[in-house]
């Protein structure tokens, strides 16, 4: 053996062995706690530790998002199939929340009513081109019992006549249409008049041929009246929003704002029978 | 063949007018598609042409609607008519011309419309007739020039709506 292994460094090494394994023993780790030494390593090493480890993770994050981009496109265009697919579901939702909302309606004012009339519901599947005349397609004709020159109402109030019937459709008349001429009265005062369309396009109608003498103001109500048996009596039609004296200067004209939305009709209910003419007139366009 | 193509379009047109655009409206009142596209058509090809054309479109439109037929067949005549006076006094290709033209003859139409319901006995108050009818719809009709100009006159020249060689 040769001699530059001594036996000094020989017992050296073993002393050292010897401590190592002992300090092994003693920091083992379910010891109470660690040495000042330790500690007081740690917590200078801690900070350090963190900087390095961000850069680090950053590091890898940045060869991630490289090795990944090749997946990312098609992980992109089906998530984005996904937000589609949801959002088409979110609004169809929301459109069958709307329906049954304004379905209910329609169910809630033919339960009020069938004492004093039945009533078809009847869905509006277009309307006419121009803009001078109020014709409405509706999706009920001469085999669902609908008749000419029923009325036709919501549960806001009075919408107008059907004045042509197919065996699937019919065509509804809207009451803003310049043709049509609807029996009317006030309601607070009793006043009767003729209640005409102007434009389909305004929105409005005219309540004419009302004696200058009368008290008529913005604000009344105006009900059919139920003369000339098209239109029971009583049902709302709308609201006087402007009062004018005729040319002649024998009557007045008031401008009527109809309770109906009649630019956003979806369904309506066709009356197809009347068993009591008189019916109690409704409160504003509830 | 070019006018079966035409006619083809003011249906789509009425279509779109008596449903999607029922959802469109401004002000209650909607354009008026086949006013544009007889119109559209006179200044292109001339007042002969688009005075037939716009007969027949209004014509499509009458029954369409089922009342008054003739009434819109008389009243595109007249814009169909008017439009081609305008062909050969002004510069085709500039889409402000157009408009202008649209918005001119749009109101001149609908003024021979509004004659034609009196001649009917349907009486609309004029200043209703004027200020919630004509006047916006002629407007809304011509802001819609812009966007619809070009791919009838691209096809007018090179398209679909082009005249074949018999």
């Amino acid at each position: 053996m040769p001699r530059f292994v001594s036996y000094k460094k020989i017992m050296l090494l073993a002393v050292l062995v010897g401590i190592t394994l002992l300090v092994m023993r003693f920091t083992h780790v379910g010891r109470p706690q660690l040495t000042p030494m330790e500690a007081a390593i740690k917590d200078v090493l801690a900070p350090v530790q963190g900087v390095l480890m961000n850069i680090g993770e950053t590091f890898r994050n940045g060869v991630e998002s490289i090795a990944s981009l090749g997946r990312l496109s098609e992980e992109n265009k089906v998530l984005k199939e996904q937000v589609s697919l949801l959002k088409g579901q979110l609004h169809m939702q929301e459109e069958l929340r709307q329906e049954n909302k304004r379905l209910t309606d329609l169910l809630q004012y033919r339960d009020q009513y069938k004492q004093n009339f039945s009533t078809r519901t009847a869905a509006v599947i277009g309307r006419d081109p121009g803009n001078w005349f109020g014709i409405v397609s509706l999706n009920k004709g001469s085999k669902d019992g609908i008749l000419k020159n029923m009325p036709v109402v919501t549960p806001s109030g009075l919408v107008g006549k059907i004045v042509a019937v197919s065996p699937n459709t019919s065509q509804l008349m809207l009451i803003t249409d310049p043709r049509s001429g609807v029996g009317a009265l006030v309601q607070e005062t009793r006043i009767p008049g003729v209640l005409e369309g102007t434009a389909s396009g305004t929105g409005e109608t005219r309540l004419i041929h009302v004696p200058r003498d009368t008290e008529l103001m913005d604000g009344q109500i105006i009900i059919t009246s139920g003369i000339g048996g098209t239109f029971p009596k009583g049902v709302p039609i709308g609201r006087v929003v402007h009062v004018s004296d005729e040319p002649t200067g024998l009557f007045k004209t008031a401008t009527v704002a109809p309770f109906a939305d009649l630019h956003k009709l979806e369904e309506v209910l066709v009356i197809t029978t009347v068993y009591n003419p008189d019916i109690i007139p409704q409160t504003e366009g509830d | 063949m070019r006018s079966f193509v035409f006619l083809l379009l003011v249906t789509i047109a009425l279509l779109l007018q008596s449903t999607l655009f029922s959802f469109l409206q401004v002000s209650g009142v909607k354009p008026d598609l086949v006013l544009m596209l007889v119109i559209f058509n006179g200044f292109l090809r001339g007042s002969r042409e688009g005075a037939f054309l716009g007969f027949l479109a209004g014509l499509a439109q009458d029954i369409f609607t089922g009342n008054y037929i003739g009434l819109n067949a008389l009243a595109k005549m007249t814009a169909g008519y008017l439009a081609g006076l305008a062909e050969a006094r002004f510069y085709k290709e500039s889409v402000i011309i157009v408009t202008l033209v649209t918005f001119m003859v749009g109101i001149a139409s609908q003024l021979a419309y509004y004659v034609l319901l009196l001649y009917l006995d349907i009486e609309v108050a004029p200043a209703f007739a004027l200020g919630q009818v004509i006047i916006p719809s002629a407007i809304y009709t011509s802001l819609l020039v812009p966007l619809t100009f070009w791919k009838f006159y691209n096809s007018n020249e090179k398209g679909w709506l082009r005249e074949r060689e018999p």
